[in-house]
């Protein structure tokens, strides 16, 4: 079956098979790669980012930050590079035309086709990409870190990632994610973007983009499905923890507050930039490759301090050219608890604005922190002790990450040794 | 007027029970959709040093300008001072008996 993905391209899947594999990693030259590009490498030869079929090279660099659009004109808004040390290249006498092997933690992980060796100004990609150079924005330290020479080629995963319990049962290719979705009956999914162990603010805030996707459809049988697609990249301490994550989404479902036949949840390998606007886009893209039709963006999508405009990051669907991208974003405002209404509503609906009492994630982790359980009308208890749960099972007691968790947590994936 | 930073102590029906029988329930406040909490206002001052002496604490300056994320049993041994004092003005207390036990 064929896909098609961002840019009208086709889902292509760049994977040899392991006894071909075997055979043509003898000989190559290494180079060991960041947790950062081994994400993107798995990403890159799923079809997470089609129409790439690689790292980029320093004319889609250049599209990128200059016009926001790949060298051919697809729109694109965050460079995926990979970065080594100049010093690296030269040692190993890497150049144009070679084929190298991409490990990580030592062990094999793709082969990438060198077709440009390039250098990039780091403060232009920081400025063009984030609007920022000030270091205080986490993009920027991301940005600031690249090694001094990035090589650009096409990559094909030699060594398949096995994703370890509990992720295993969210991992879904895009692939595997149109089958599902054809398997369901859906017409129309919407994503839902997470970071966060879920309370009802939310819940509502899938729930009202779930309504605004649906749309004209027919009700009798339903075909609209949400798509919780849970980012897993680099943690830091006062995170909630990746396990937490993925299953408290998953037990909304499993304790009812969403349908069996309308919700499914998932995990992408993403590194958040905090681009905020630009970052909102790229979701976009890598949702439309995962098959969803629409994305809800709240209030402040990726965004970072007070960098961007909370709404920065709707109207920047206003400024792209009309047939760019294949999804559909729907834009929300805010949902909060009204002790009028007695309700979790609408910003948009309610008129009770000085007597909100608005969600804060800051707060509802402190609530956690002192062991104390929401009320159900803002965190579901099933929710609670999943967390709680995962916690003791995952956390080392705790469901935010602490140095403990951070150094021994198990990990999301592992590579075989071939 | 002095800008002030709470520190967040969440009531659950234990706590609130403790403040009830200090004579204390009427200093918990209902914040969000029947949460209590009652809410210990520290002074600049006190704000960054309580960030020093816990570095996951946060500052939360986009909604609630509060400092969160106090390991629990720092805001236990907050709470244990309220009822002692019988007063929310424990912050310099509380952080002396830190820097005390080193």
């Amino acid at each position: 079956m064929i896909y098609t993905g961002h840019g009208n391209r086709e889902i292509v899947e760049r994977i040899m098979p392991v006894s071909e594999a075997r055979k043509r990693i003898r000989g190559l030259k290494k180079v060991d790669v960041t947790g950062r590009c081994a994400r993107e490498c798995i990403d890159i030869a799923y079809g997470f980012f089609t129409p790439l079929q690689g790292f980029m090279g320093r004319e889609d660099v250049d599209a990128v930050c200059e016009k926001m659009t790949l060298k051919d004109g697809t729109l694109w808004s965050i460079p995926i590079v990979l970065d080594v040390e100049g010093e690296e290249v030269k040692e190993k006498g890497i150049k144009e035309d070679d084929t190298i092997l991409l490990t990580f933690s030592g062990k094999p992980l793709a082969i990438l086709e060198v077709e440009d060796i390039f250098g990039y100004e780091k403060a232009k990609m920081a400025e063009a990409v984030l609007g920022a150079t000030d270091e205080r924005h986490p993009g920027v330290r991301m940005i600031n870190k690249l090694k001094d020479t990035f090589i650009g080629g096409k990559v094909t995963l030699v060594n398949p990632p096995e994703f370890q319990p509990p992720f295993d049962k969210f991992w879904y290719t895009p692939k595997d994610l149109r089958e599902k979705i054809a398997e369901r009956g859906w017409k129309r999914v919407v994503a839902h973007q997470t970071r966060n162990v879920p309370h009802t603010g939310h819940e509502w805030l899938m729930k009202g983009a779930w309504f605004s996707a649906n749309g004209d459809l027919p009700v009798e049988k339903l075909q609209t499905g949400i798509l919780v697609n849970c980012i897993i990249g680099p943690k830091r301490e006062g995170d909630y923890i990746d396990e937490a994550i993925v299953l408290c989404h998953d037990e909304l479902r499993n304790s009812g507050y969403f349908r069996e036949d309308i919700h499914l949840v998932s995990i992408s390998l993403w590194d958040m930039r905090y681009a905020g606007p630009k970052e909102a886009i790229f979701h976009a893209i890598l949702r439309e490759n995962l098959g969803c039709t629409h994305h809800m963006f709240g209030r402040d999508h990726a965004g970072v301090g007070s960098f961007y405009d909370p709404y920065d990051a709707h109207r920047i669907f206003d400024e792209i050219p009309e047939g760019s991208l294949n999804i559909k974003p729907i834009r929300v405002l805010e949902w909060w608890y009204c002790p009028v209404c007695g309700e979790v509503t609408y910003s948009g609906l309610c008129g009770h604005k000085e007597k909100r009492q608005k969600f804060s994630g800051t707060l509802i982790r402190s609530m956690l922190q002192d062991r104390v359980k929401p009320t159900k009308l803002i965190f579901r208890p099933e929710v609670y002790d999943k967390v709680m749960e995962c916690a003791k099972k995952y956390g080392f007691g705790s469901p935010f990450c602490t140095k403990r968790y951070l150094a021994e947590r198990g990990p999301v994936f592992v590579l075989s040794d071939m | 007027m002095v800008e002030k930073y709470p520190i967040n102590i969440w009531i659950n029906d234990e706590r609130y029970e403790k403040l009830r029988q200090a004579g204390l329930a009427d200093m918990a406040e209902e914040v969000l959709a029947g949460m209590r909490v009652i809410k210990l206002q520290c002074t600049e001052k006190q704000k960054d040093e309580i960030l020093r002496l816990y570095p996951m604490a946060k500052f939360d300056t986009a909604t609630t300008k509060s400092i969160e994320l106090i390991p629990s049993d720092a805001k236990e041994e907050m709470f244990n001072l309220v009822i002692r004092r019988k007063s929310l003005d424990v912050i310099d207390e509380f952080l002396k008996n830190v820097k005390k036990s080193g």
